[in-house]
């Protein structure tokens, strides 16, 4: 791996945080609601990682790219630890209903996006 | 705009972070991935220990808290990844270590979570009764 991938991944994975912070700015948490700025990049982000597991199956991508889209973009895009703690202050507000459904809602499109988009892809 | 450069800087030292320990604990397709658990789960303890603690400080300024909140611990921390380790582990006929990757990703996380948010809300709670003035956490969207 060379020092511009390297930097490559580095740097998109700062500009695609960028991306999911003005997202989730546009779309800000409401008592009680699903946190949709997170759910939106966590599963697009998802989307597109599939996208890149099936497209590397068939090598239609070289593993440079594989490397920045999968580790930076992907990466910097979504996150856990937001996705966790927000989970938990709806709880913490007695929304347990819209923290069950937060967790479960993104799990279920998360997975359904990524395998979707690698069963397109490959 | 100095927010977005502050999100910018800290996105780029949490992706850097998380590569380097990709590179440093590296899995096959069929392999358990612990290099992103071990970044999930720590990245979820910290958030949770600011959005508990120091984040309800008056004096932390807010370019400090984009930084490291939807910056450095967003980044370092990943969805996506946990998504295609698991298309990944399916397809390499590892169903099994699926499911047991999904489920310690979960309560491994969460457990972190929560006990961030728990030992920052005591060390919040200490300084307040040392005497440093209350604030209450304003509910502004920005705790990722």
């Amino acid at each position: 791996m060379s020092a511009w991938v390297a930097l490559s991944v580095v740097a998109s994975g700062g500009a695609a945080a960028v991306i999911r912070y003005l997202v989730s700015r546009a779309l800000p948490v409401r008592p009680g609601h699903l946190p949709a700025g997170i759910l939106i990049v966590n599963v697009a982000g998802a989307l597109l990682g599939g996208l890149v597991l099936g497209l590397a199956e068939r090598a239609a991508i070289s593993e440079d790219l594989q490397l920045i889209i999968l580790t930076g973009v992907c990466g910097g895009l979504t996150t856990f630890s937001t996705w966790s703690v927000e989970t938990l202050e709806l709880l913490d507000n007695g929304r347990w209903r819209a923290a069950l459904l937060n967790v479960g809602v993104t799990l279920v499109l998360g997975i359904a996006a990524c395998a979707g988009a690698y069963l397109l892809a490959r | 705009m100095r927010l977005v450069l502050a999100v910018f800087c800290g996105g780029m030292v949490g992706t850097a972070l998380r590569f380097t320990i990709d590179l440093a604990l590296p899995h096959s397709d069929a392999q358990f991935p612990v290099s992103t658990l071990l970044a999930n789960t720590l990245g979820a303890l910290v958030l949770g220990w600011l959005v508990g603690g120091l984040w309800t400080r008056p004096e932390v300024p807010q370019w400090l808290k984009v930084a490291l909140g939807p910056g450095l611990l967003g980044a370092f921390t990943t969805f996506s990844g946990v998504m295609v380790s698991l298309v990944a582990l399916s397809t390499a006929d590892a169903v099994g270590l699926a499911w047991t990757y999904f489920g310690a990703t979960i309560v491994l996380g969460f457990v972190a979570a929560a006990l961030g948010l728990w030992t920052g809300g005591r060390m919040a709670h200490r300084l307040r009764r040392d005497g440093l003035p209350d604030l209450e956490l304003p509910d502004d969207g920005l705790t990722q």
